[in-house]
């Protein structure tokens, strides 16, 4: 399918909170309970239109134990967006977020547009972390903020959307280079500024056919 | 490896290359694919997943899902190259295969024409069923099999592409012509089938090998008494199982590459890859390696090699010599001789060292004119090259492959011919950590025996023996190590050394698995 743009997205934080659930519930539309630990990266990926554009989301699920840190930090570089998600009901994972933060700005390019998560809204009565914890660090840290859960697909459409804006508007600023693909940015073959199809005399703008 | 071709064809031409296409598929060619460039079959990926998988950036390590168990609870992971070519022109494959009786029977019988066999080549399904296909079998006429491939393409992934969907069709079909045979136990190979038989046993006390053995034979009521075999009058070779299984496997490489060859007149088969394929079968495990993959075995740490790479510098004699016998192959424009390096024309009549055919030595010799022509092999170790072009010597495909520019074509100087080795898994014991490892050259091109041996035992030692995923874990760790990590724009690995630009694939195989199985 043609789009204007493709964004990379890499989701981290530590396991358990909810990270290949997001990507189901984005995907698929569904929940599944149980799902495999996943123990190097998994890919996913949809479309959504932003500004009646349409833009490929591709997005990079990884695996959160200490074991494989070296593997997933070597896939932040080239990710226009990250996903940073904590689990509500556990401090634990909260607490880690300066670690990964930390991590996910010393490997990743600096435009980087983070999207904090707290993930498991939905078990409210099971809560450790308060909603005002998780907007406090957010503002601190410069990150954008939203809970969600991966079970009710709550506000989940909302967080991978939410960041593609602003990716977007980044674009429009001026801020990526879009032409340096390890910026997790893509032009896809129908986008009127691309040089990549030798059109020949038709010249301009002609809706591209399939990708790559 | 495609890359690897230009450039040393561009360094020979004078850089006459430059700005070439880097199109996989097309290569010029308006045929069909015969199958789609994807990634192996096993790893199930959506179309999707294959982009993501291709990403030249980030170089993402693919690993075996979950829910796709391969047999033995193999471990596999792959890493796509650092933009030298724009798909990962390794492939995989993992089979488990019963080999089942020719419908109608009297498979071994010798009535079987040899181009009957030829003309059906196999298209994907065939005499060998997929294990799990088929639940209803008769084990005591069945033969199961495992088998691992790993495919290296160069030039496009199209001979790769098909070797992976279609070697071990090859294998099966070729083994089922000596089925009965194989499941005799301790049964000599019949020298000639449907003959009388002699005194082939190894075990004379084996009544029921015999009786079978005598009964395959298939001579409509020839008289076979046990107790005393017919007397012979000449010598005969002995020739065990064991070698009609080398036989078998050579043979399907060589039709492997038959009908790639065959096969170009209708599809698009671009380039040609390397094969190492690994058959385990009646508890020995067969390595058949055609090109510069590379399997080892680690037991209790130690390393033992288990295959030998084919490279220009390694098959230099066997090049020379067909060179000096034909030279027309060589097109008036290259000389067989070895020198150390390109002799300039102020050195005719001058004595340099050289090396022929028939040396492993240097010598010297008298420079002639004809000693200014460019040398059939070129270039050291991993830059090495036959004809400036090809820095592999055996594989499959690349029948249309010339020299740059030239009518000279490469293919006469590559062989399809792997070479078999066996390992004995039912003589030794091996513990949970004992593995045979299948890497392409991405991985042994940074990583030396010793350093992959430490890098799995170590990882495995720190895992728990009872994860289905310990031999995943490992293969993705060695991946890791091969592949490293970018650093001031270069994939950099342990001690700042350069990390594999190269498509990276590694098989890890857990030996106990044979012994739980058989
Ligand atoms: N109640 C609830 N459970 C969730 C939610 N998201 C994930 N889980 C559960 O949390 C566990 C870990 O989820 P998973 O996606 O594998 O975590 P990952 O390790 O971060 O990828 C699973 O048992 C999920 O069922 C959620 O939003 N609500
Ligand atoms: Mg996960």
């Amino acid at each position: 399918m043609a789009y204007a743009y493709l964004f990379k997205y890499i989701i981290i934080g530590d396991t358990g909170v909810g990270k290949s659930c997001l990507l189901l519930q984005f995907t698929d539309k569904r929940f599944q309970p149980v799902h495999d630990l996943t123990i190097g990266v998994e890919f996913g990926a949809r479309m959504i239109t932003i500004d009646g554009k349409q833009i490929k989301l591709q997005i990079w699920d990884t695996a959160g134990q200490e074991s494989f840190r070296s593997i997933t930090r070597s896939y932040y570089r080239g990710a226009a967006g990250a996903l940073l998600v904590y689990d509500i009901t556990r401090r634990d994972t909260f607490n880690h977020l300066t670690t990964w933060l930390e991590d996910a700005r010393q490997h990743s390019n600096s435009n980087m547009v983070i999207m904090l998560i707290g993930n498991k809204s939905d078990l409210e009565s099971r809560r450790e972390v308060k909603k005002e914890e998780g907007e406090a660090f957010a503002r601190e840290h410069g990150l954008i903020f939203m809970e969600t859960s991966a079970k009710t697909a709550s506000n989940v459409e909302e967080a991978f959307i939410n960041t593609a804006k602003e990716i977007y508007e980044k674009i429009q600023e001026g801020v990526f280079d879009i032409n340096n693909e390890a910026n997790g940015i893509k032009i896809g073959p129908q986008h009127p500024t691309t040089n990549s199809t030798l059109s020949g005399s038709q010249g301009g703008q002609h809706a591209g056919g399939g990708c790559c | 490896m495609l890359t690897r071709v230009k450039s040393a064809v561009a360094n020979f031409m004078g850089g006459m290359m430059a700005g070439g296409s880097n199109g996989d598929h097309s290569g010029g060619s308006d045929l069909p694919l015969k199958y789609p460039y994807s990634r192996p079959e096993f790893l199930g990926l959506s179309p999707d997943e294959v982009e993501c998988s291709a990403d030249h950036a980030s170089r993402p390590i693919v690993i075996v899902k979950e829910t796709k168990r391969l047999p033995w609870a193999t471990g596999y992971a792959e890493a796509i190259n650092a933009g030298k070519s724009a798909l990962n022109e390794d492939q995989a494959r993992c089979e488990v295969l019963v080999i089942k009786r020719k419908p109608g029977g009297n498979p071994t019988s010798s009535q079987i024409p040899m181009t009957r066999r030829r003309s059906s080549l196999p298209n994907g399904e065939g005499v060998a069923d997929k294990y799990k296909d088929s639940p209803y079998l008769d084990r005591t006429e069945d033969l199961m099999l495992n088998y691992w491939a790993l495919f290296d393409g160069h030039a496009g992934s199209g001979a790769a592409v098909m070797a992976s969907h279609l070697l071990h069709h090859h294998v099966a079909l070729h083994l089922q012509e000596v089925l009965e045979i194989l499941c005799t136990p301790n049964l000599l190979a019949p020298t000639c089938l449907g003959e009388e038989p002699i005194n082939h046993h190894l075990t004379p006390t084996s009544q029921r090998a015999l009786t079978r053995a005598a009964s395959l034979r298939g001579a409509a009521g020839a008289p076979c008494s046990p107790g005393s075999p017919p007397t012979r009058f000449f010598t005969e070779k002995k020739v065990s199982q064991e070698s009609l299984v080398i036989g078998a496997i050579e043979n399907a490489f060589k039709d492997m590459d038959m009908q790639i060859e065959k096969e170009k007149g209708v599809y698009n088969i671009s380039g040609g890859c390397t094969a190492l394929a690994v058959v385990c079968l009646l508890g020995k495990l067969y390595v058949a390696n055609a090109g510069d993959s590379r399997a080892i075995i680690i037991r209790a740490g130690e390393v033992i090699p288990v295959s030998a790479e084919f490279t220009p510098e390694s098959e230099r004699q066997r090049l020379q010599f067909l060179a000096y016998m034909q030279p027309q192959l060589l097109g008036n424009e290259f000389t067989h001789l070895e020198f150390p390096r390109r002799v300039q024309r102020k050195e005719v009549g001058k004595r340099m060292l050289y090396r022929d055919f028939t040396m492993s030595g240097w010598a010297y010799k008298t420079i002639e004119d004809d000693d200014l022509k460019f040398p059939l092999i070129y270039g050291e170790g991993k830059k090495a090259r036959v004809l400036a072009t090809i820095g592999v010597t055996r594989g499959l495909g690349d029948h249309s492959l010339k020299v740059h520019d030239s009518n000279i074509y490469i293919k006469p100087f590559l062989s399809c011919c792997p070479e078999v080795r066996v390992y004995p898994l039912g003589q030794y014991e091996h513990g949970a950590d004992d593995v045979l490892v299948l890497g392409s050259d991405g991985l042994w091109d940074v990583l030396s025996n010793q350093e992959a041996a430490e890098a799995v035992t170590s990882f495995l030692a720190n895992c728990n023996p009872d994860d289905r995923h310990r031999y995943t874990m490992a293969a993705q760790d060695l991946v890791m190590r091969a592949r490293g990590v970018l650093k001031d724009g270069g994939w950099k690995i342990s001690n700042d050394r350069l990390g594999s630009g190269d498509d990276i694939s590694v098989f890890i195989i857990p030996l106990t698995h044979a012994s739980k199985q058989n």
